[in-house]
C-alpha cells in the first residue's frame, strides 16, 4: 500500500483546480501581471509557513526523506534524486489542473505565461506559467524551514518543462555554476528534461 | 497542489480582503466558471439525464452526479418539469483530506467564510467552497435548455466533512419533497439539488400564492 502522505492516492477535484485558475485570472484582470504575481508568491509563502519545520542529522537521510515523499519539499510532488544535490520533479503538480482546464474550459489563457515572464524578469528566470511561480516560491520558502546537520538548506532552479512541452532553462551566465553544483553536464540536463517536469538543486547554505 | 495552494490563500485573503470580500470573490469565480463552460441544449429530460450519466454536461465537473429519476418533479398540471440530482462526493472532500495529510488543519477562515455566507446570503454552506459551488450550479442551469426552456437550480441539502448538514426547507416546499426524505438521501450523497424548468408552476409555489 502506497503511503498516503505523498497525497498521490487522493486526487483533487477538477472543479477546485479550475476554480483556482479562474480566481487567479480574475485577479490578473483587476491587478495585472504584477498583482497576480504577488498573489501567487504570497500564497506560496503562506503555504510554506503553515508547514512544519524539519531537521536531519545528515544529508543522505534528508535526500532519502525527499525521495520517499516525507519531506515538506516533496509534499506536493514526486521527486527523484539524480546526484547529491540535484533533484528532479517527475510530473508537474499542476498537470492535472492544466489537463482539466484544457479539457473542460478550453485553451490555457496567455495571462498565465505573461505573469511567469514578469516573475522571470524580477525573481528567478525559470518559470513558464503561473504554477511554476507557486511551486518555485514554495520550494525556496519551505527549504528555509529545514536544517541538515545544523545548517539551513537552500534551493535553486535549473530548468522547467511545461505540460505543453515548452522548456525554460536558467540563463547561460548562471547555468555552469548550477550544473556544477548539480554534478551534471548540459547534455545530461537535456536528457533529464525529456521525461521530467523540473530540475532543481537543494544544497546546504555556507 | 493547486487546491492546497487555494486553501492556504483563503486565510490570506480573508485577512486582506475581509470575509465579505472573499465571499464576493468566490461568487464571481462560480459565475465565471459557469460562463466559461458554455451553453448546452437538449431535446428533452431523457437526453439530458443520459448526457449527465456519461459526464458530458457542465455539471459533470463536480464529479459523479446521479439523476434520481424516481424523483421526478411535476407542475400543477402533473407534467414532469424537473428531477432531483445528487452528488456522490463533496467537491472539496479530496482537498480537505490532502490538506489534512500535507499541511494539517484547515484554516479558520474556511468556517468563518461559510458562517458569514449562511448569515448574509443563504443558510446552506457547510464549507467555504459551497459558495463557489452553489453559484456555479445556478449559473450552469441558466446556460442549459431542455426543449428550448432554460433551467433553474434549486439547492436542497448538503452534508459537510464532519457530518453537519444543511437543508433548504423553502426549496423543498417549492417542489413538495419531504425534509426527512432528503435527509435520508444525505446518508448516501454529499449534496442534493433539483433542476426544474425555469418559470414552471410548481405545486409549492402555487399553493403559497
Amino acid at each position: 500500500m502506497k503511503q498516503i502522505s505523498g497525497n498521490e492516492s487522493i486526487l483533487d477535484n477538477p472543479m477546485v483546480d479550475i476554480a483556482t485558475y479562474l480566481f487567479l485570472e480574475d485577479i490578473a484582470d483587476k491587478q495585472g501581471a504584477a498583482g497576480m504575481n504577488n498573489y501567487l508568491m504570497s500564497l506560496a509563502y503562506s503555504l510554506a509557513r503553515s508547514m512544519p519545520e524539519e531537521e536531519y542529522t545528515d544529508w543522505d537521510s534528508f535526500v532519502d526523506a525527499i525521495v520517499k515523499g516525507e519531506s515538506i519539499l516533496s509534499a506536493f510532488e514526486k521527486v527523484n534524486s539524480i546526484s547529491k544535490y540535484c533533484m528532479v520533479t517527475v510530473e508537474s503538480p499542476f498537470l492535472r489542473g492544466w489537463k482539466e482546464y484544457t479539457k473542460r474550459i478550453g485553451e490555457f489563457p496567455r495571462i498565465h505565461k505573461e505573469v511567469a515572464e514578469y516573475y522571470n524578469s524580477r525573481i528567478t528566470p525559470t518559470a513558464i506559467e503561473t504554477g511554476d511561480i507557486i511551486i518555485q516560491t514554495y520550494r525556496k520558502a519551505a527549504a528555509e524551514k529545514i536544517t541538515v546537520d545544523g545548517k539551513k538548506v537552500k534551493v535553486a532552479h535549473i530548468a522547467t518543462v511545461s505540460p505543453d512541452g515548452s522548456k525554460k532553462i536558467a540563463p547561460d551566465e548562471w547555468l555552469p555554476i548550477l550544473l556544477e553544483k548539480a554534478q551534471i553536464s548540459k547534455t545530461q540536463l537535456n536528457m533529464i528534461l525529456r521525461n521530467n517536469a523540473a530540475v532543481w538543486i537543494v544544497y546546504p547554505s555556507q | 497542489m493547486l487546491d492546497i495552494a487555494l486553501v492556504s490563500l483563503i486565510q490570506d485573503m480573508s485577512e486582506k480582503a475581509g470575509v465579505e470580500g472573499t465571499i464576493q470573490y468566490w461568487l464571481r469565480v462560480g459565475e465565471n466558471l459557469a460562463k466559461r463552460m458554455g451553453k448546452e441544449a437538449y431535446m428533452g429530460w431523457p437526453s439530458f439525464n443520459v448526457a449527465l450519466r456519461e459526464g458530458r454536461t457542465a455539471f459533470s465537473i463536480e464529479g459523479n452526479v446521479v439523476a434520481l429519476t424516481d424523483l421526478a418533479i411535476t407542475d400543477v398540471d402533473g407534467d414532469v418539469v424537473g428531477y432531483i440530482y445528487a452528488l456522490e462526493k463533496c467537491v472539496f472532500e479530496p482537498t480537505i483530506l490532502r490538506v489534512r495529510y500535507s499541511v494539517g488543519q484547515l484554516p479558520k477562515a474556511d468556517k468563518q467564510i461559510a458562517d458569514e455566507y449562511n448569515m448574509t446570503y443563504k443558510d446552506i454552506a457547510v464549507c467555504n467552497f459551497c459558495i463557489i459551488h452553489v453559484k456555479f450550479r445556478e449559473e450552469v442551469a441558466r446556460n442549459i435548455t431542455i426543449a428550448g426552456q432554460p433551467l433553474e437550480a434549486l439547492h436542497l441539502a448538503d452534508r459537510g466533512f464532519t457530518g453537519d448538514t444543511k437543508i433548504d426547507e423553502e426549496n423543498l416546499n417549492k417542489i413538495g419533497i419531504n425534509k426527512e426524505y432528503v435527509r435520508s438521501l444525505l446518508r448516501n450523497y454529499a449534496c442534493v439539488f433539483a433542476l426544474v424548468m425555469k418559470g414552471a408552476r410548481l405545486k409549492g409555489e402555487v399553493s403559497e400564492e
